[in-house]
């Protein structure tokens, strides 16, 4: 079914919305004739979480020797297979993973690590090499390249990412979508903006800009507002911050919105100190909110169009540290859960602790970039390069 | 000179100009004015914060890890104190142009530090070159202790050469992507091993660890040093034209008119004097044609500035101040990356752009803003109700509406318009200027503020 007849039919079958506002109907004739409505939602566990301690392989005696104080043993993990266990707080997401929902994807990383939270952070976000700084995101540039609204990509936060950036257009950084509304809805903003004439000449000088760029915001505060304000989700979520954002993006996913990726994030991973208590909460929060999420995904029947990525900025080193904790290392896990995963499981091997570089870190064996440019091709539906700026081959998990 | 050109005038080399300051210059020429401004920005006054915390360390104890934490602790502490004070200098300073010109600078040798004072002395370095000569400028900001650590040159030693300094001090600092090779990369590189500072930040060359070999540079064959290399740029034209460019771009206008460029860079060329050439800038005919007026998109630091300019305001809690900054998209000190941040239309997305308008509200009139701290990796956040990460609040600032009201006393509210809102108008906004005309002048400029327009300078 074409998406508009799609928006037409499901807003008089419910009875909401009777006739089509105005605003609605100007966004149905500039949708994009994009046919794929697959959504990806972006999952950062920030600070760095620690991948050897979240997959543990208990049959290596290397692991074991160079984490005396927080190794974990193997009684005390959830057997995957005969060499690995994830922590014990992810038992919820070992009920998805026995389901075939969780492909995890290990030792991904990039060349020329670079160990600072921010700045591996903005690799990550904007796929660029290590040496290279990027004022766009890659979420950012594919809204640039599928002539998206701003609205294409929401981070449910207060402010936006520079993921989200593009050369031309930005996502949207929305947490409350009936506060975004009300804010522009002021009426000296009406004022404003009802007397502002699209005049053309103005469109390309940096007041065009502006103006524009507001009557993009306030119109895609009132479209999400319109469409998210009748969608409120039944099921019970983990009453902590993240399992609000993963409420608050179900219920825009359900809502039917014209949004294809979201981003959303849990913080506190940096765990220099004191690891074993704080990681183990931190993974209980993650798992048990996804778990959730995806439950209520299901529930609406938008689970087998929906793919969960999760990463972190990088991994931690091998050897713990003088105070029952981590530093920051390279490569880490990389979740991916969804539906119909062509490969699920345990993805590939884990790193070789015999060979680590010369930080005592891991060295990564699938580049970030691949796991994006199989999304983007397989899952989204456009061409890597034209986002990545270079093209990256295909893993196989979809 | 006209009034209209005088704003135009401060609005880029400062932040705004109050009306009895543009009476006072009306009767003056173009040049006098210009080089008025230039003689107020002779003097040099460095930024000064308190640093005794670190005269008793050295770097044995930084080895004691406990000593080391806290005065991590106290230096990023110090350096959130640095931002307020340079905050505070660039809406009360008499040196407009040199504090403009810094402010500039700190965009372009992009460099963070975590040492409070490696950051002071940074920042007043950029202060001291700001309208100097341009090589000797790249030279001290390639030996300071904050850059050295930032980009990594003092692990760049001759038997494991690092790269990052020369890279971008070619691509970023000097000539601009596409005008070396990747040789040229390597080969400068190692003319920079062996740079280093001290523990106060002083720097030294570690001769041991220097490369004294021969390289091969941009065409050129020798035994080159780090100050060689700079030389050797600063002979390549495209040097002085790429500095031309982004100043046009600062100065002037974000729509670069190449013919332009090509002035500046014959003038900037013959001896790379940054003072010659914003006085050629600032002096000429076309600096103040219409197309240049009013079309650039401010800062957010600009704009809390030219805020600032019009109705004085104080913060209660100073880490407001930092936090405004963040919701705006831009703290000073804290660069997104060494590319800086990206200006112009950059600044803008739906979130800062309604942050924006709604900034006026929110710093004179109490309104309500809700926030995030998003990059605090460490906080750990359990529970909803208790919840750190998302707040909302109010910003409490001290308002000062006595100096407002006595510097705008005796002008209409259509001469306040024309005194904060230079670019042309669409005709709604006319409309609703005319509503809002009786408006109390204090609630009049409120509203200005918050138009798009104002977002211009």
């Amino acid at each position: 079914m074409k998406r508009r007849n799609f928006i037409k039919r499901t807003s008089l079958a419910s009875g909401g919305l009777f006739f089509v506002p105005q605003f609605l109907k100007a966004f149905e004739n500039g949708l994009p004739e994009r046919t794929n409505y697959k959504k990806l939602v972006i999952i950062q566990l920030k600070g760095g979480n620690d991948g050897l301690n979240t997959i543990v392989p208990f049959r290596n005696d290397i692991y074991y020797q160079n984490r005396q104080r927080i190794g974990i043993q193997k009684s005390e993990l959830l057997n995957l297979n005969s060499e690995l266990g994830f922590h014990k707080s992810l038992l919820p997401l070992k009920r998805l993973f026995d389901n075939g929902y969780v492909s995890i994807i290990n030792n991904v990383g990039y060349p020329n690590p670079n160990r600072s939270h921010f700045r591996s952070t903005d690799i990550w976000q904007t796929a660029s090499d290590s040496n290279q700084y990027l004022q766009s995101g890659w979420v950012g540039r594919f809204l640039d390249e599928t002539n998206a609204k701003p609205y294409g990509a929401i981070e449910v936060d207060e402010s936006l990412s520079l993921m989200l950036k593009g050369n031309n257009q930005n996502g949207l950084a929305i947490t409350n979508p009936k506060l975004f509304h009300r804010i522009l809805n002021q009426p000296f903003f009406d004022n404003v903006f009802n007397k502002y004439s699209n005049d053309s000449h103005l469109s390309e000088h940096n007041l065009g800009y502006l103006y524009n760029t507001m009557i993009d915001a306030k119109s895609s505060a009132a479209y999400i507002y319109e469409k998210t304000k009748t969608s409120s989700s039944t099921i019970e979520y983990p009453k902590n911050a993240f399992g609000k954002q993963l409420k608050t993006i179900s219920e825009f996913i359900s809502s039917g919105i014209d949004t294809q990726i979201y981003y959303a994030g849990l913080t506190g991973f940096d765990t220099h100190a004191n690891q074993t208590n704080r990681q183990s909460r931190l993974l209980k929060v993650y798992a048990e909110s996804i778990e959730v999420f995806v439950k209520d995904l299901e529930k609406n029947n938008q689970f087998k169009d929906t793919i969960i990525l999760t990463f972190s900025e990088f991994g931690r080193r091998v050897k713990q540290n003088g105070s029952n904790g981590t530093d920051h290392g390279t490569a880490n896990n990389v979740f991916v859960i969804g539906k119909d995963l062509k490969k699920n499981g345990i993805y590939n091997s884990l790193p070789n602790l015999n060979d680590l570089d010369d930080n005592g870190d891991l060295k990564f064996s699938i580049d970030f970039r691949e796991v994006y440019a199989t999304l983007l091709d397989k899952w989204l539906g456009i061409e890597n390069d034209k986002i990545l700026n270079k093209k990256f081959s295909h893993l196989g998990f979809i | 000179m006209k009034n209209k050109h005088i704003l135009h005038l401060y609005n880029r080399i400062g932040f705004g100009i109050l009306p009895k300051e543009v009476e006072k210059l009306h009767s003056q020429t173009r040049s006098e004015i210009v080089d008025t401004l230039f003689q107020s920005a002779k003097t040099i006054t460095p930024l000064y914060i308190e640093t005794s915390f670190l005269n008793s360390t050295s770097t044995k104890k930084i080895k004691n890890k406990s000593k080391r934490k806290e005065l991590m602790k106290l230096n990023r502490k110090k350096v959130r104190e640095l931002n307020l004070i340079w905050m505070g200098r660039l809406m009360n300073s008499k040196e407009i142009l040199r504090e403009k010109m810094t402010l500039f600078w700190a965009n372009h040798f992009v460099c963070e530090d975590k040492n409070v004072l490696y950051a002071l002395h940074y920042n007043n370095t950029l202060r001291n070159h700001a309208l100097g000569n341009f090589g000797d400028f790249v030279k001290a900001i390639s030996k300071e202790a904050a850059m050295l650590k930032y980009l990594n040159n003092k692990q760049n030693k001759k038997n494991s050469p690092n790269e990052n300094f020369a890279r971008e001090l070619l691509e970023l600092f000097t000539l601009g992507q596409g005008n070396y090779s990747e040789k040229d990369i390597r080969e400068s590189a190692r003319a920079f091993t062996g740079y280093n500072h001290r523990f106060d930040g002083d720097f030294i060359l570690k001769r041991k660890q220097h490369d004294n070999g021969k390289k091969e540079f941009l065409d050129r064959v020798g035994n080159f040093d780090g100050n060689d290399i700079i030389d050797i740029i600063l002979q390549q034209k495209q040097c002085a034209r790429f500095i031309c460019h982004k100043i046009y771009a600062y100065f002037v206008n974000d729509k670069i008119n190449s013919s332009r460029i090509e002035e500046m860079t014959s003038i900037f060329y013959k001896d790379y004097n940054i003072e010659k050439l914003m006085k050629h800038v600032l002096k000429s005919d076309w600096f103040y044609d219409e197309e240049n007026i009013g079309v650039k998109i401010k800062s957010p630091i600009e704009l809390l500035a030219t805020i600032h300019k019009t109705v004085p305001y104080t913060f209660q809690k100073s880490k407001q101040q930092i936090l405004i900054q963040k919701l705006l998209g831009q703290v000073l000190l804290y660069p997104p990356n060494v590319a800086g941040w990206k200006t112009g239309k950059g600044w803008i997305d739906s979130n800062t752009m309604v942050t924006r308008l709604r900034l006026a509200s929110v710093l004179l009139n109490n309104a309500e803003i809700s926030y995030s701290e998003k990059d605090d990796f460490k906080a750990i956040v359990n529970s909803v109700t208790n919840e750190k990460r998302r707040k909302k609040a109010f910003i409490k600032t001290e308002t000062n509406w006595h100096i407002f009201n006595k510097n705008y006393e005796s002008i209409s509210n259509e001469e306040l318009f024309e005194s904060l809102i230079i670019c042309p108008i669409t005709s709604g906004t006319k409309e609703i200027i005319n509503q809002y005309k009786d408006l109390p002048k204090k609630d009049f400029c409120i509203q200005l503020m918050s138009l798009p327009e104002y977002q211009l300078c």
